[in-house]
């Protein structure tokens, strides 16, 4: 399968134009909107022709934009509550679930992540140019500077799972060179087990407050797709330890629709969650 | 058939030195009660398994319990880290701790293998990463049927598994329910059990979905009612999200939390009053 930038989550981004609402529905693009709202869209854009699959969401932005991707262009994803329920309708940030579609406890969750009909939106501490990614420990992992919070699901979610990332904070510390323990797989590494056990290896976008990324190279190394509005390359290229792939000019991420904006402020997020990951 | 005995009868008895031991529960029914007791027992040098340790793990760490964990995740939930795990690793206070890091799928996957009496469990997951190369317990494998390399973990057999559920009849049949995670698979691939349950009933009524554990399948159960706080036992009762808040500032700085576990943990009377909370 090829994931590398030419599946569907590409095309509205790439469509880029300032404010042209890319397939978005009806309404204006609501210039208004808050730097953590664009990020909620350019989220919930990474769902975009998944279809009946799990949208598994990590971070607040990346949780909304699952919600959100489901009640406008991806009606058929399955959306949790946060925990282990299915919801029949997305809900608000950190409400109960309402009425419920489906259990989904741990095991099943696995069994899921093996199965593949999920594409998980992960956080990363740190992510180098192809895609590796580290929530381990930071330093020597025999004696780290820092211990993380572990591996959790990564080594198997990259190798079985579409995978995307949200970092809310983009900077030289998470942007580096090299990370210090590899527990989600970049391209370089799957390239390197060959065809058989990277079939089901699928790196489709990494969001961050900055920008939007992809690996749409030919050697699979991390590309600036778009950066949000208000935002210029030379700051994203500032703020990352490592060469991006930059393509001539780099369109700007899409204004989210005013039918978005209300979805994201009147019914997903009245309490406003988004705006404390990602400061106005 | 498992007997229902007092909670310190049944850690006595079944925790000692050196076991590996894995108290599972996820998001809920996380076996609080029976943690403290091993602290108050003073356990060392336990080998601690768990998928999703967090604060019962924290404290259990902190305490000196523990010289290995493994696990696939260890924080606070919603709120961070967990400091006093942190502290270990970091600067091995109050002793070293080593750590064995595995996926999610990779733990519970060897929990089945225990379960089952086979020896390994296989996995496509962890390839590409850097964990195969930091224990030995994860080893590639090749599938005699197509030829993939996969990857191989342990069984994981426990000497002892804890969890807590929400009933329990007098012949020790258990039953739990809501949010599951990999307790059935924690209890079947252990040794030695204890179930410590909010109740004993005379008789369980079916309910949907839950997991029923036979008696025939666990050594002991005990009445800890309560005994899942901070976290909470679906139907019986609520999470203290204040109390993981809390835990943070308690947590950070060692004395506070020797203090802390001085007063709630070690001090028995203390501990009967807050159960009843």
């Amino acid at each position: 399968m090829s994931t590398t930038g030419t599946g569907p989550d590409t095309g509205p981004m790439g469509a880029g134009a300032p404010g042209a609402a890319a397939g978005a529905g009806t309404g204006a693009a609501g210039t208004d909107a808050t730097r953590a709202e664009v990020c909620v869209v350019a989220c919930a854009e990474a769902w975009r022709g998944d279809g009946e699959i799990l949208a598994a969401a990590m971070g607040t932005c990346s949780i909304l934009g699952a919600r959100l991707a489901r009640l406008t262009f991806e009606p058929g994803l399955l959306t949790t509550d946060g925990g282990a329920l299915l919801t029949a309708e997305p809900v608000p940030i950190g409400a109960p679930a309402g009425p419920v579609e489906g259990w989904m406890p741990f095991r099943d969750h696995l069994w899921l992540v093996q199965n593949g009909r999920r594409h998980v939106m992960m956080g990363a501490s740190q992510i180098d140019r192809y895609g590796n990614t580290n929530i381990s420990a930071v330093g020597d992992w025999a004696r780290p500077k820092s211990q993380l919070l572990g591996v959790r699901g990564a080594p198997g979610n990259t190798i079985c799972n579409p995978t995307s990332y949200w970092i809310p904070r983009h900077s030289t510390r998470v942007f580096v060179p090299r990370v210090d323990v590899v527990s989600g797989v970049g391209h370089d590494r799957a390239a390197e087990l060959g065809g058989r056990a990277s079939r089901f290896h699928g790196l489709r976008r990494v969001v961050t407050d900055l920008g939007v990324f992809d690996f749409g190279t030919p050697d699979g190394s991390m590309r600036l797709v778009s950066v949000h509005p208000g935002v210029e390359v030379e700051q994203v290229v500032a703020a990352t330890g490592f060469d991006l792939v930059i393509d001539g000019d780099v369109p700007q991420t899409r204004w989210p629709t005013d039918g978005e904006l209300r979805l994201i402020r009147e019914r997903l997020d009245p309490k406003g969650l988004r705006d404390t990951e990602v400061r106005p | 058939m498992a007997t229902v005995v007092p909670l310190a009868e049944a850690v006595a008895e079944l925790v000692r030195d050196g076991d590996s031991v894995a108290m599972e529960g996820f998001t809920h029914l996380i076996p609080y009660a029976a943690g403290h007791e091993i602290i108050r027992q003073g356990r060392r040098d336990l080998t601690l398994i768990r998928m999703t340790p967090d604060l019962v793990y924290d404290q259990l760490i902190g305490m000196g319990c523990a010289r290995r964990l493994v696990f696939s995740w260890g924080g606070n939930p919603g709120v961070g880290s967990l400091h006093r795990f942190r502290d270990a690793v970091q600067n091995r206070w109050p002793a070293p701790l080593e750590i064995e890091e595995h996926s999610h799928a990779g733990i519970a996957n060897a929990y089945v293998a225990g379960a089952s009496g086979l020896p390994f469990a296989v996995l496509r997951g962890y390839r590409g990463t850097d964990l195969p190369s930091r224990t030995a317990n994860i080893r590639p494998i090749t599938c005699p049927f197509t030829g993939e390399e996969l990857t191989a973990v342990p069984a994981i057999n426990p000497d002892v598994a804890i969890v807590h559920a929400q009933r329990a009849d007098r012949s020790g049949n258990v039953q739990l329910w809501g949010i599951t995670g990999v307790q059935k698979e924690a209890v079947l691939a252990a040794r030695r059990s204890l179930v410590t349950v909010e109740e004993i009933v005379e008789e369980l009524e079916p309910r949907p979905g839950a997991v029923v554990l036979p008696g025939w399948a666990i050594t002991r159960v005990s009445a800890a009612p309560g005994g899942s706080h901070p976290s909470y036992s679906a139907g019986y009762s609520v999470r203290d999200n204040a109390f993981y808040q809390a835990w943070d500032e308690i947590s950070r700085d060692r004395e506070t939390f020797l203090a802390w576990m001085g007063d709630h943990v070690l001090d028995r009377s203390a501990t009967a009053s807050e159960a009843g909370r």
